[in-house]
C-alpha cells in the first residue's frame, strides 16, 4: 500500500511553505517541508552598508517579529563597539519586546492556531469562535499600542538606534496605558484555564529544548544559551555548538546539536522557553499554571498553545512592572566611536532565539553578516515531530494524516519569511 | 446584496503589510460583515476559487513563477491594488536589480545553484495594470480602510500626493533637515506616515517612498553641500524603495 500526503501552500501560517509525505510498505519513503517562499538576500545586500542600516533593514526580514531582529542587531553592534546602554534602556527595549511578544503571540493563540481546535478554516468561520476572536483582537491590539507608544509604530518600529534610543517615550503616556494592561493581565491569566483545556494528541517525545537562560530574568535580551539536555554555552559559542545535517527522509538540510558523534534536531520557541524558565515566572503566574493543571516540563508541542498562553501572561506581567519602575534615563542614547570588530548575538524572538552575527569594519561598514532565524533552527524539529506521528499512524486515511500534520506544523508557529535564511554554518 | 469578494495575495516579502490588514483589529470585524474574505492563506484555510471584486497584493515580483502568477490573478480581479513598498516599488530586495545575482546567492546559500531566483525584483506595475497603490514600508492601516470604504461608497482612496514635509510642518515639527544638517528624505518622500521619524527626532529615511515629480536631484546638491559624500546620498536612496526612488531621481534630471 502507498499513498502521497501533500499541501501545497499551508494556509495560517505565516509564509509560503507546504509539504509532500510519501508512504510506501507502511513505511515513511520521504517527507520534505518545502519553503518555497521565494529568497531575498539579506546577508548579501547588507554588506557594505553602515553598521546602523542592519536595524532597519533586518526588520523587513518580518513584518511580525521586526523588534526582534531590531533587538538581535542593535545588541550585536553595541557589543562590538563595547558599549553597554543604561537601564532604562534596558527596560525600555524588553518593553518593547513584550508587546511583540503579546502581539505575535496572540495572532497565533487566537487567529492563527486556534482554529485548529475547533475544527474551522479561520478565526472568524463561526459565531462562537468570534468571540474568542475578538479577546484575542483586544490582546493584540494591546501589544501594538504599547509598542507603537515606544517605537512609533508597531510593524517596523523606528525608535531603536545604536547606544539607545531616537527619542524618549512620553512616561504620562506610558503611565496612561497602564490601567489597561493591568485589566488585560487579569484577563489572560484566565485564558491560562482555556489554552490547557483545548484538546491534545498524544504526541511526546524525548527532544532537546534550547532557549536562553539567565540567572535574574525570563530570558528576553540577555542570557546564555542553554537546554535540558546539558548545553551551557555563551552565545558565541553557540555558533561551534550547532551543525548542519541531512535527514534520511529529507532532502533538506537541517539544524542540530553536535554531541560526540552525532548531531540531533533541536526545538526553540514558547515550549523550551517555558520548559527551561519557569521558575522566572511570577508566583501568580505559577499558581494559575498550577490550577489548569499544567505540568513543566510540556513535551508534545502541539501543547505550545499553552505555553504561548502562558507567555501572554507574563508579557502583560512584565509590561506592567516595567512601566511602574520606569525612570527616564537622562538621555535617550549614549555617544560612542564606532570601532572593527565582530560580534554574535542572540534574543529570544517570539518565535525562539535568532542569532546575528556582524564583521564591521573601520568606517563602520558591515564587512559579513550571518542571520539564523527560529524557525530554520526548528525545520528538522518539525519534520522528525510529523516523522514520530507517521509512525503510530501510518494506516490512517490521506485526509485525517494532512490534517494533523498541517496542526503539527503550525503549533511551530513557523516563520517562513523568516527560514528562507537557510543556516550556512 | 452580494458582499464583494477579497482576495489576499503575497509575493515577495516580508507579511508586514498583509499583517496591517489583521492589525485593523476591531475593524477588521467590520470588514468581514461587508465583505467576504475569499482567498488569504494567511488567515483561511478557504482554497482559491473564483474571481475577486478587489485582490490586495502584498510583495514584489522575482521569480518566473511569480511572473505568471500575478498575469493569473489580474484576470480574476476586478480592482487591483498592491500594498507596501515590496509590491509598489520592488521592496529591499530590489537592491539586486544594481548586483550580480550569483555573487548574492553564493554569499547566502550553501547550494547556490538549487536557489531559482529572477536577477531583479520588481513592483507589480512592471508586470499588470495596477488599479491603485499603497506606498510605505510598512502601509498604515488607516490607507487600508481608507480603501475599504471607499470601495463600498464607489469614490477613489484619497491618499495624500504631497510630500512629507507638508505634514511636518503641519505638525509644527523643527524642520531636521535645516536645523540640525541631517539627511531628511522628507522633501522628496511621499505623506502617510503620520511623520513618524521626525517626531521622534530621526531623519526620514523614505519608507513610503517618492513623491511624484519630487526634485530627487536638487535635494542631493543641498546633502553634499552639508557633507555628504555622493556615496551616502545613493545609500540614502537605495532602501526600501530603491527601485522608485532611482527612476522619479533619473526623471528629476532630465
Amino acid at each position: 500500500m502507498s499513498k502521497i500526503i501533500k499541501v501545497d501552500y499551508l494556509s495560517r501560517v505565516e509564509g509560503e511553505s507546504g509539504f509532500i509525505i510519501e508512504i510506501e510498505n507502511n513505511k515513511v519513503h520521504r517527507l520534505h517541508l518545502n519553503v518555497f517562499e521565494a529568497p531575498r538576500f539579506f546577508e548579501s545586500f547588507l554588506i557594505g552598508r553602515p553598521y546602523y542600516d542592519a536595524i532597519d533593514f533586518t526588520a523587513r526580514i518580518c513584518g511580525i517579529c521586526p523588534v526582534a531582529y531590531q533587538m538581535s542587531s542593535v545588541h550585536t553592534i553595541e557589543k562590538i563597539f563595547g558599549i553597554e546602554v543604561e537601564s532604562p534602556i534596558k527596560a525600555l527595549r524588553r518593553l518593547m519586546y513584550c508587546s511583540e511578544w503579546i502581539e505575535s503571540h496572540s495572532l497565533h493563540i487566537y487567529l492563527l492556531n486556534g482554529p485548529d481546535f475547533y475544527g474551522i478554516e479561520s478565526a472568524w468561520a463561526s459565531k462562537d469562535y468570534l468571540k474568542i476572536t475578538k479577546k484575542g483582537l483586544a490582546f493584540k491590539r494591546l501589544g501594538n499600542n504599547i509598542l507603537a507608544l515606544i517605537g512609533g509604530r508597531s510593524i517596523h518600529p523606528v525608535s531603536v538606534r545604536v547606544g539607545g534610543f531616537y527619542k524618549l517615550p512620553d512616561r504620562k503616556s506610558l503611565k496612561a496605558i497602564l490601567p489597561e494592561i493591568e485589566k488585560a493581565y487579569e484577563d489572560t491569566i484566565k485564558e491560562i484555564k482555556w489554552a490547557a483545556g483545548l484538546q491534545f494528541n498524544n504526541n511526546s517525545w524525548d527532544t532537546e529544548y534550547v532557549s536562553l537562560s539567565h540567572s535574574d530574568e525570563y530570558p528576553m535580551n540577555y542570557g546564555s544559551v542553554s537546554s535540558n539536555k546539558g548545553l551551557n554555552v555563551s552565545m558565541k559559542k553557540f555558533l561551534t555548538a550547532i551543525q548542519e545535517y541531512q535527514a534520511e527522509h529529507s532532502t533538506s538540510l537541517h539544524a542540530g546539536i553536535k554531541r560526540d558523534s552525532s548531531v540531533s534536531p533541536y526545538i526553540v520557541g514558547p515550549v523550551s522557553r517555558l520548559n527551561l524558565n519557569y521558575n522566572k515566572l511570577p508566583p501568580e503566574i505559577k499558581a494559575a499554571m498550577k490550577d489548569a493543571g499544567i505540568s513543566i516540563p510540556i513535551t508534545n508541542n502541539q501543547m505550545s498553545i499553552i505555553a504561548r498562553t502562558v507567555e501572554l501572561s507574563y508579557a502583560f506581567y512584565e509590561a506592567m512592572r516595567i512601566i511602574k519602575e520606569y525612570e527616564e534615563p537622562e538621555r535617550p542614547f549614549i555617544n560612542f566611536t564606532s570601532i572593527a570588530g565582530e560580534a554574535v548575538w542572540i534574543t529570544e524572538a517570539p518565535r525562539g532565539i535568532l542569532l546575528h552575527r556582524y564583521e564591521v569594519d573601520d568606517k563602520g561598514n558591515i564587512k559579513a553578516c550571518s542571520i539564523i532565524p527560529p524557525t530554520s533552527q526548528n525545520l528538522g524539529h518539525i519534520e522528525k515531530d510529523i516523522y514520530n506521528f507517521l509512525q503510530d499512524n501510518i494506516d490512517s486515511s490521506v485526509d485525517f494524516i494532512r490534517k494533523e500534520c498541517e496542526k503539527i506544523i503550525r503549533s511551530y508557529d513557523p516563520c517562513i519569511s523568516c527560514s528562507v535564511h537557510i543556516m550556512r554554518l | 446584496m452580494k458582499k464583494p469578494r477579497i482576495g489576499v495575495f503575497k509575493f515577495t516579502s516580508c507579511d508586514g503589510c498583509q499583517l496591517s490588514i489583521l492589525n485593523m483589529e476591531e475593524e477588521l470585524l467590520d470588514i468581514i460583515d461587508f465583505f467576504e474574505i475569499a482567498y488569504f492563506k494567511e488567515a483561511t484555510d478557504k482554497p482559491l476559487r473564483g474571481e475577486f471584486d478587489i485582490s490586495i497584493v502584498e510583495g514584489s515580483i522575482s521569480t518566473e513563477w511569480q511572473k505568471r502568477e500575478i498575469v493569473d490573478i489580474r484576470q480574476k480581479t476586478r480592482s487591483l491594488i498592491t500594498i507596501g513598498a515590496c509590491a509598489t516599488s520592488g521592496g529591499l530586495q530590489a537592491l539586486r536589480n544594481w548586483a550580480n545575482l550569483s555573487s548574492y546567492k553564493k554569499n547566502v546559500y550553501p547550494q547556490p545553484d538549487v536557489i531559482k531566483a529572477l536577477s531583479t525584483s520588481t513592483p507589480i506595475s512592471d508586470h499588470i495594470h495596477v488599479d491603485y497603490e499603497l506606498w510605505g514600508c510598512p502601509i498604515s492601516t488607516y490607507s487600508l480602510s481608507e480603501v475599504f470604504t471607499s470601495f463600498l461608497i464607489r469614490k477613489k482612496p484619497g491618499m495624500p500626493k504631497y510630500s512629507l514635509c507638508m505634514e511636518c510642518k503641519r505638525k509644527g515639527i523643527p524642520c531636521i533637515l535645516v536645523s540640525k544638517s541631517e539627511p531628511c528624505l522628507g522633501p522628496i518622500t511621499l505623506a502617510g506616515c503620520d511623520v513618524l521619524c521626525p517626531s521622534l527626532n530621526r531623519p526620514c529615511y523614505g519608507c513610503f517612498g517618492p513623491k511624484e515629480g519630487g526634485n530627487i536631484e536638487s535635494l542631493l546638491i543641498q546633502f553634499q553641500k552639508m557633507g555628504f559624500t555622493q556615496k551616502d546620498c545613493n545609500l540614502l536612496l537605495d532602501k526600501m524603495n530603491t527601485y522608485a526612488y532611482r527612476k522619479v531621481r533619473i526623471e528629476s534630471v532630465a
